[in-house]
């Protein structure tokens, strides 16, 4: 990873930016059940195997900046929600989320699907995603 | 590097359909986001890490000249069929790594790695 940042840090011109996306490291997905009165929080899925590399994202951020080739710009956390209509939806969903394969807590699967089904007509499942964006610039 | 820091904003969408799910965030979002820091209107930008072009195809059209490069084939021909159906004519998409990019060469303003860290 450094040496991917180091290598664009050499085809940026004096100034130029350095943007980088990713899922956030510590705000894990949170799946919650939404009815018509209530939001009612069920899980926040794990990544295992994935956060060896985002750790080594992050530190590859930080090296560049020791090394003096790029300087902080800043950085943004940012929150998203996306609305499911059924559990169906949501095994899709969980194949093409990022970090890949995640992983409901022991029961917490359970406790789902058994919330769905004794929630009102019109209830929705949400996920809740953080991603940061890191800025750069380059010296 | 505080990694926690800044303001969190929500945005939230509604996906009717199954096959209209996608996990990444909603169209405009991450462009909105990057021009926190720098305007990609008129900018030389290298992408590394493209994918199907799916972020590609929001900013090129300001964009003056894009290079986007992904090592997934499949991906990469995605996207040149997108490309087509777009007639986007300002993006290189190119099947490749980072490391495959010549170290010397026109510099660019933005290097964006999206979720490609």
């Amino acid at each position: 990873m450094v040496h991917a940042l180091r290598r664009a840090g050499q085809r940026l011109r004096p100034g130029g930016r350095l943007i980088s996306i990713r899922p956030h490291e510590t705000q894990l997905p949170l799946v919650s059940v939404i009815t018509p009165s209530r939001r009612i929080p069920v899980a926040r899925l794990t990544t295992p195997g994935f956060d060896d590399r985002q750790s080594a994202a992050d530190a590859a951020l930080e090296r560049v900046v020791a090394e003096g080739r790029f300087a902080l710009n800043g950085i943004r956390n940012h929150r998203y929600r996306s609305l499911l209509d059924n559990p169906s939806q949501l095994r899709t969903y969980l194949e093409l989320i990022n970090p890949p394969r995640p992983r409901f807590p022991p029961g917490r699967r359970a406790q789902l699907l058994d919330l769905w089904r004794s929630s009102p007509r019109g209830s929705k499942i949400e996920i809740a995603e953080w991603i940061v964006l890191t800025a750069l610039r380059r010296r | 590097m505080r990694l926690l820091a800044g303001t969190i904003y929500a945005s939230i969408r509604s996906m009717p359909a199954a096959l209209d799910i996608s996990a990444y965030p909603p169209d405009g979002m991450e462009v909105r986001l990057i021009e926190r820091f720098t305007t990609l209107k008129g900018r030389r930008i290298l992408e590394v890490g493209c994918g199907d072009g799916r972020l590609t195809f929001q900013y090129a059209p300001t964009a003056r000249e894009v290079l986007a490069f992904d090592p997934d084939r499949a991906s990469i021909e995605d996207a040149l069929d997108e490309q087509a159906a777009l007639g986007v004519s300002n993006v290189d998409f190119r099947v490749g790594s980072i490391e495959h990019l010549p170290a010397r060469g026109a510099p660019f303003d933005i290097a964006l790695f999206s979720w490609s860290l």
